[in-house]
């Protein structure tokens, strides 16, 4: 156990330093990008992403450069990458619509199940670390209330009431960030790539051709066959496409 | 038949005539261009002498030709083709003549001319050369076959091209011939002349067959190319090569010359073509249509889509098949408008060549996915293409049927909101310039995909005050029982206070305090059995530890030891001199022993 907790310190402190010298190599992407040199740009972002570090603002310029180069399906890509680390960033929101209005298909979302429309709607702009440190706020002061209680035997008027609606907020916190945990995390998701992306019925391209998907287009992934993902696009209409045409968000 | 067809034509012809006469009374642009299908021909052959009028008026008389008493002329027919571009008819008349030949010699053709409206418009003229034999040997090539001393060759490579002056685009075939006169082992082999300038296909090698030149037989190899003229001006085809082993010539004075050949080893050679050059003309500027994307040849379009219902959002594939002769490769997609009711994006293409009389054609086909963005009637519009015919020198319009597509609602249509964004003005790349700028600094990193709720640092924090509650929860709830319940209390402190003797017990352990050492050994045991079951120490004997343990499942042996030091405490008593260090030692063990065994004991 304190070997394990050595090592997870070790993780973060390397990771601290490792950031600091990531700092310099964002700084060169940035000079690459304001001298439209987009290329050297996405190489350079790519690299921070490759030592195994990731920021909302290190996603959006990768999105940002390789829109500007052309990329649509790995610009929109990044954009939802960035927007899952920083949700309420109107830069990521911004750059993610617009870029997304590029895609050639565009599907319009049949919404089924409203309680979940609602949900994602409210936990839409807020962070996941936000929500677990909501929810521990909640959970401590809870818990504080009962060790008052149950442990130091101190009393005042209306503790039952005040740990009753502590409980209450702690258990809508712990829904609202598992819900959050699960679309974020859970949900897996994916961007078109490829220029070309047929969707069939089936996991094989001999199947009927279902749509051809377009660089940018988002579809939730559900399960695996072969080399083939079974997809749920916007529209709620199943389909497989080949694995190497997406990218998991 | 066929003169029906002529009369079709001729009817179609005149009734463009009449429409068109008032317009093209303005303008009076005649052409006449007058070719011949060969210039060299023998007496037992026939030539096709060609007549061809462009012009922007159509109700021009024939052509007239000149008196030509050396030839039989039979007509062959006329064609027209007719344009209309830009609300303008204009017209290309094509007269056909067969010349046969009553004698030879060389005769020019010449003053083939049209009188229209007082005046008088002439054609090039040309010159036919009528050979004595019954079939013509080419002129040039009875000069190719001999060498600059006059010799006949053995062998020799020709290259020619069907036409020297094509439009860009349009078609050029050359043909490699090669000639040999003389025995030749294993196969020749080609390399290719150099097509710089042209973007070029085989299309393919003739059967050999042979060819008399100057008294002497040739077996004569043919190999076809399309070539298809990529830039204007003068473009030269280079030379072809090809090696061969051939059989030396035998030396009729050798006497075993008959063998010579069969067991010779032959010789090496190579023969090269002559450079070809082509005069590449470009595409006439009048008449050119503004969407003419380049395509040159004769072709036809057609458009059908695979399903005619379909649902809001779901494709709809239309192909867009162009047929027709010409370089199919270089077919360009059809324009397609902006649909305000449809999302229109490329989805393939595809072509399938075929080769007709040595030209190259075939189909291409575009593959366009229509998305209908509403429920509704729709219909895909026709959708024009252009193309210039160089034949008739042209550019011609062509153009597919409208396609109707009833759109469905979906179950759980929603309609997608209005976008501002409008695809035609911005673009991705680049020029679009509304995204906002990248951002300078790095921010709050972390290593990928790592969790916040799984962090150790996120489950201390709230881990530890539920710790904390747990255990002041378990403390008070020990307090609370040991308050409630003396003989719990009594049981819970029975081993410490039992310890606490034990070790003054032990301080006694010495020969010289031997009976106070046991008096104590005897005073913990009973203060600790009687704790633990929760009785008054007084009255306790052998006997009464022995039923109430033995109603408590305590094992016999447990029993036998406990028994075992008291029995050794009554033995030290009146008999102390008796006790050795030794057995002091064994007697604390042993009760130290029985108390961890009683612990194991269950009182409740």
């Amino acid at each position: 156990m304190t070997d394990k907790i050595l090592a997870i310190l070790l993780m973060t402190l390397i990771c601290a330093s490792a950031a600091d010298g990531q700092e310099d190599i964002f700084r060169t992407g940035v000079k690459y990008y304001q001298e439209s040199n987009y290329d050297d740009a996405v190489r350079m972002f790519s690299k921070i992403e490759k030592s195994g570090i990731e920021s909302a603002a290190l996603y959006y310029n990768l999105g940002n450069a390789y829109f500007k180069s052309g990329d649509l399906g790995r610009a929109v890509l990044y954009y939802h990458r960035a927007k899952r680390l920083g949700p309420g960033d109107a830069d990521i929101i911004n750059n993610l619509k617009f870029a997304s209005q590029f895609s050639k298909v565009q599907m319009v979302g049949v919404q089924l199940n409203p309680v979940e429309a609602f949900l994602k709607d409210t936990v839409g702009s807020y962070k996941l670390s936000a929500l677990g440190w909501l929810f521990s706020l909640f959970f401590i002061s809870f818990l504080i209330l009962l060790i008052m209680k149950y442990g130091l035997q101190y009393f005042f008027t209306g503790i039952d009431a005040v740990i009753i609606s502590m409980l209450c907020l702690t258990i809508f916190a712990a829904g609202l960030t598992s819900f959050k945990y699960r679309v974020d995390y859970l949900d897996r998701r994916a961007v078109i790539i490829a220029p070309e992306a047929p969707v069939y019925s089936g996991p094989s391209s001999n199947t009927e051709l279902e749509l051809r998907g377009a660089p940018g287009l988002v579809v939730e992934l559900l399960q695996e066959s072969g080399d083939y993902y079974n997809v749920l696009l916007e529209n709620k209409r199943r389909g497989w496409i080949k694995k190497d045409l997406v990218a998991e968000i | 038949m066929k003169l029906f067809s002529i009369n079709i034509l001729y009817i179609c012809f005149f009734t463009f005539s009449v429409v068109g006469s008032e317009a093209s009374a303005k303008v009076s642009d005649i052409e006449i261009e007058v070719s011949l299908n060969r210039d060299t021909i023998g007496l037992n052959e026939q030539v096709i002498l060609q007549i061809t009028v462009i012009s922007s008026e159509q109700n021009l008389p024939a052509p007239r030709l000149p008196t030509l008493p050396m030839f039989k002329v039979y007509s062959q027919g006329r064609s027209s083709n007719i344009s209309i571009t830009n609300g303008v008819v204009s017209a290309t008349l094509t007269y056909r003549y067969i010349f046969t030949p009553q004698r030879a010699g060389t005769f020019p053709i010449e003053n083939i001319s049209i009188v229209h409206k007082n005046k008088r418009f002439k054609g090039n003229s040309v010159e036919l050369t009528v050979l004595n034999q019954g079939v013509a040997t080419p002129k040039h090539l009875e000069g190719s076959a001999r060498d600059p001393r006059g010799n006949s060759r053995d062998y020799f490579l020709e290259a020619a091209v069907d036409k020297k002056n094509p439009y860009v685009g349009q078609q050029v075939t050359l043909t490699l011939k090669f000639y040999i006169a003389v025995q030749n082992y294993g196969s020749p082999e080609l390399s290719e002349p150099t097509m710089t300038g042209f973007w070029s296909e085989v299309i393919g090698n003739k059967p050999v067959y042979f060819q008399r030149i100057n008294n002497r037989r040739y077996k004569v190899s043919e190999r076809k190319y399309a070539l298809f003229p990529t830039q204007t001006g003068e473009l030269t085809i280079g030379r072809a090569m090809i090696s061969a082993t051939i059989a030396t010539r035998r030396n009729t004075r050798d006497p075993f010359s008959m063998f010579g050949n069969v067991f010779g080893r032959g010789k090496d050679i190579t023969v090269r073509s002559d450079p070809v050059t082509v005069n590449v003309k470009s595409l006439p500027t009048k008449k050119k249509p503004k969407n003419f994307t380049g395509t040159v040849g004769k072709f036809s379009i057609t458009a059908s889509a695979d399903k005619r219902k379909v649902e809001v959002n779901q494709p709809v594939t239309v192909l867009f098949k162009i047929t027709g002769v010409g370089n199919i490769k270089s077919v360009a997609e059809p324009a397609i408008p902006d649909l305000a009711d449809f999302r229109i994006y490329r989805a393939s293409s595809s072509e399938n060549t075929s080769r007709v009389n040595d030209k190259l054609g075939g189909t291409k086909i575009y593959e366009e996915v229509f998305i209908p963005g509403r429920p509704g009637e729709m219909t895909i519009p026709s959708i024009s293409y252009n193309y210039f015919d160089p034949e008739s020198r042209r550019y011609q319009t062509i153009k597919t049927r409208p396609i109707k597509i009833s759109v469905i609602k979906p179950e759980g249509y929603v309609a997608a909101p209005q976008s501002p964004f409008q695809p035609n003005d911005i673009s991705i790349g680049n020029e679009a310039r509304d995204i906002r700028y990248i951002k300078t600094d790095l921010g709050d990193t972390q290593p990928i995909g790592q969790v916040l709720i799984f962090r150790p640092i996120y489950i201390a924090v709230n881990g530890l005050p539920l710790a904390i509650l747990a255990g002041l929860i378990v403390i008070r709830k020990r307090r609370e029982k040991l308050q409630a319940n003396v003989g719990y209390a009594r049981s819970r402190s029975a081993s410490k206070m039992a310890r606490k003797r034990l070790s003054k017990a032990r301080i006694l352990s010495n020969k010289e305090t031997v009976l106070d050492f046991y008096a104590e050994l005897n005073s913990v045991l009973v203060s600790y059995i009687a704790d633990k079951l929760n009785i008054s120490p007084h009255g306790l004997t052998t006997d009464k530890v022995r039923e109430l343990l033995s109603a408590r499942d305590a094992s016999q042996e447990l029993i036998a030891d406990i028994i075992n030091v008291f029995q050794k405490c009554d033995y030290a008593r009146y008999a102390p001199s008796t006790i050795e260090q030794e057995d002091i030692d064994q007697s604390l063990k042993t009760v130290e022993e029985v108390m961890v065994g009683i612990e194991g004991v269950k009182f409740d």
